[in-house]
């Protein structure tokens, strides 16, 4: 199994300088899909699926080695070698924005630009640091899911069938989108939520945009200034968006942003 | 809800299901009347979905009543759109679910309970396996060496109880005597006969205890040796003692091989002591050896005598074999078993080879 069918890697764009789309916790790369069409003219884009999301290589999926982050980044680096990839840029959506500011630690020349949408080095608060979720409202999320109480992953699948109102989407998108394997869900919640990147934040060394939305639950406003306030250099610009996924509520105004910064 | 998820509307049904009056609910976003978890997959999952597909369908989803406590829900929502496809709102219906959610979590319990039983049997079952294989190994290795242990109590009890009585009526004569006469240097020379005898078995029987509790038979290698004459000094012996065998012999020797001597000549002694021993007394014993150009080694011992049967082959190499009929019964069984263990720790094997002309004890030892 190649690199490029594990992560379920494709590439568009006529561009010099490639451009990496990397989704986040909950769905796949679709997320992208009113985005990445935009860049096409003046990049190479690289969409792709995190293991276990998606249409990728299930049986990849090592527990030991995405039981952090850092597995997580290692894939985005082994893609970025795979395809050659230098000076590029990585818009990162959610734990993404994480994941691609620890690929371009691990890489250094690999990433010139990041745009995080939505990052939260914590999710947790600790002493002084406000992550937006008590220990014990995480504790809550992650036994739900093992509950299996939200329904969400065996609810999923019928409500994705067929979707006669939006034709555009195409079939391989209704039967795919936000499905995932419980297991798998369940372990890439508890890394996400229970991960805690601070201390890298200060290494980035690529030029970073961070894209804040408003009314965002999951990654508020204090925690995207204290990603600006962290990572040397970087600049932050508040959305009109609101809720956490902006790349699919206002993929104009993210397009926009993102226009501007690379 | 208006496009940037605040609640627009509310039914009254729905005010009373939460205990909450309208005007604390317009306004608010459908996740604040949810709880944490389902907040946070609300955004993760379900916002993404309703904008990738225009609606979704019979989500599960936990609301949080006035009073606190959890109401289940099962959701439908839709979007409208304008004609040129811009979100005027969205619809969202909600379905009490408290007894369908009870019903589907007993199902996860018994789910959960059924994979925690199937494991733990399969957990016993394999325990049972692993146990049994144990008891059965252990079975099998007392037999075996209880089996041995029989056998060497017998090799004991008769073959070195044999010489050693001979030894001690010599003595006990010499004792009686309290004299030399002419008969002591014969009785001396016999006692002499029992001790070699003795100190033969004791090699052997230590030969047995090396090759089974010790890691076999060490081999001291020397190429410097010829192995003619290793052949011929053994051959030498037996003849004297026999002084009325014939044993011709063939040697086609075309290089130095790297064995150790003095364990061949050991083997080679038990193959052509067996030979005189059991073969016809009055036919010849042939000794064939060849060593090719590479080095690879033949050698056999070939007598006449009645074949042995097919099915006591195998046995012939197991320790403490005796052929069924003996006239002089004075080894204890161990010689082709150290033989066939000299063999293998030079790589090589002994055969046998009998019809109704010849037995033949063939061994092979591959080139070093």
């Amino acid at each position: 199994m190649s690199i490029i069918q594990r992560n379920n890697v494709t590439l568009n764009g006529t561009g010099g300088t490639a451009m990496v789309f990397a989704h986040g916790f909950g769905c796949d790369r679709n997320m992208w899909r009113f985005i990445e069409p935009h860049f096409r003219n003046d990049f190479r884009t690289v969409l792709f699926d995190h293991v276990g999301a998606g249409r990728s290589d299930l049986s990849a999926y090592d527990p030991e080695k995405y039981s952090s982050l850092d597995g997580y980044a290692a894939d985005v680096v082994e893609i970025g070698q795979e395809l050659g990839i230098e000076k590029a840029v990585f818009v990162g959506h959610s734990v993404s924005a994480m994941i691609g500011a620890l690929a371009s630690i691990r890489a250094p020349g690999m990433f010139d630009k990041l745009v995080m949408i939505g990052p939260s080095p914590r999710y947790i608060d600790d002493g002084e640091y406000s992550g937006g979720f008590s220990a014990a409202q995480i504790e809550e999320l992650l036994t739900s899911l093992d509950d299996n109480h939200m329904g969400w992953s065996a609810a999923m699948a019928p409500a994705i069938m067929g979707n006669p109102d939006r034709p555009e989407l195409g079939e391989e998108l209704t039967n795919s989108f936000c499905r995932t394997d419980p297991e798998i869900a369940k372990q890439f919640a508890r890394v996400t939520f229970m991960s805690d990147n601070r201390a890298d934040l200060s290494k980035v060394e690529a030029q970073t945009l961070i894209l804040q939305c408003s009314n965002d639950i999951i990654a508020a406003e204090h925690v995207g200034e204290y990603v600006h306030n962290a990572i040397p250099g970087s600049q932050i610009r508040y959305l009109q968006a609101s809720g956490h996924c902006p790349n699919l509520s206002a993929p104009e105004e993210v397009t926009l942003a993102m226009r501007d910064f690379v | 809800m208006w496009p940037d998820g605040r609640i627009a509307k509310v039914n009254a049904t729905l005010c009373d299901w939460l205990g909450r009056p309208r005007e604390a609910i317009l306004g608010k976003r459908l996740r604040d009347l949810l709880n944490v978890a389902g907040s946070i997959f609300y955004e993760t999952h379900f916002a993404p979905m309703l904008r990738m597909q225009g609606y979704f369908h019979e989500v599960a989803l936990d609301m949080v009543r006035a009073d606190g406590s959890i109401m289940p829900v099962l959701a439908n929502a839709a979007e409208r759109r304008d004609t040129s496809g811009e979100l005027l709102f969205t619809r969202l219906t909600l379905f009490k679910a408290t007894e369908r959610r009870q019903y589907e979590r007993d199902l996860v319990e018994a789910r959960a309970a059924e994979r925690d039983a199937r494991r733990q049997l399969e957990d016993m079952v394999m325990s049972l396996q692993a146990g049994m294989a144990e008891q059965v190994a252990i079975v099998m290795e007392e037999k075996h060496n209880s089996e041995l242990k029989e056998q060497f109590v017998a090799v004991l009890g008769h073959d070195l109880r044999n010489p050693l009585a001979a030894i001690d009526a010599g003595l006990g004569k010499i004792l009686r005597d309290q004299q030399w006469t002419d008969r002591t240097p014969v009785i001396l020379n016999l006692m002499k006969n029992s001790v070699s005898r003795m100190s033969a078995l004791i090699d052997n029987v230590l030969d047995l205890a090396r090759s089974r509790l010790g890691g076999g038979i060490l081999l001291n290698r020397d190429e410097a040796r010829s192995l003619q004459s290793t052949l011929e000094m053994v051959i030498a012996e037996i003849q004297a003692a026999n002084p009325d065998r014939t044993i011709s012999t063939r040697f086609q020797i075309a290089r130095t091989v790297r064995i150790d001597h003095d364990r061949i000549a050991q083997l080679f002694s038990n193959l052509l002591g067996n030979a005189v021993t059991h073969g016809a007394p009055d036919k010849d014993i042939a000794v064939d050896c060849t060593v090719d150009d590479a080095g690879n080694l033949s050698l056999s011992v070939a007598n006449a005598g009645d074949p042995i049967p097919q099915e006591m082959v195998p046995l012939l190499f197991q320790p403490f074999h005796r052929g069924q009929v003996r006239s002089n019964a004075h080894g204890l069984g161990l010689g082709l078993y150290i033989a066939s263990e000299i063999a293998q720790a030079h790589g090589g094997r002994i055969d046998v080879e009998s019809d109704q002309n010849e037995i033949r004890f063939i061994l092979r030892l591959p080139a070093q």
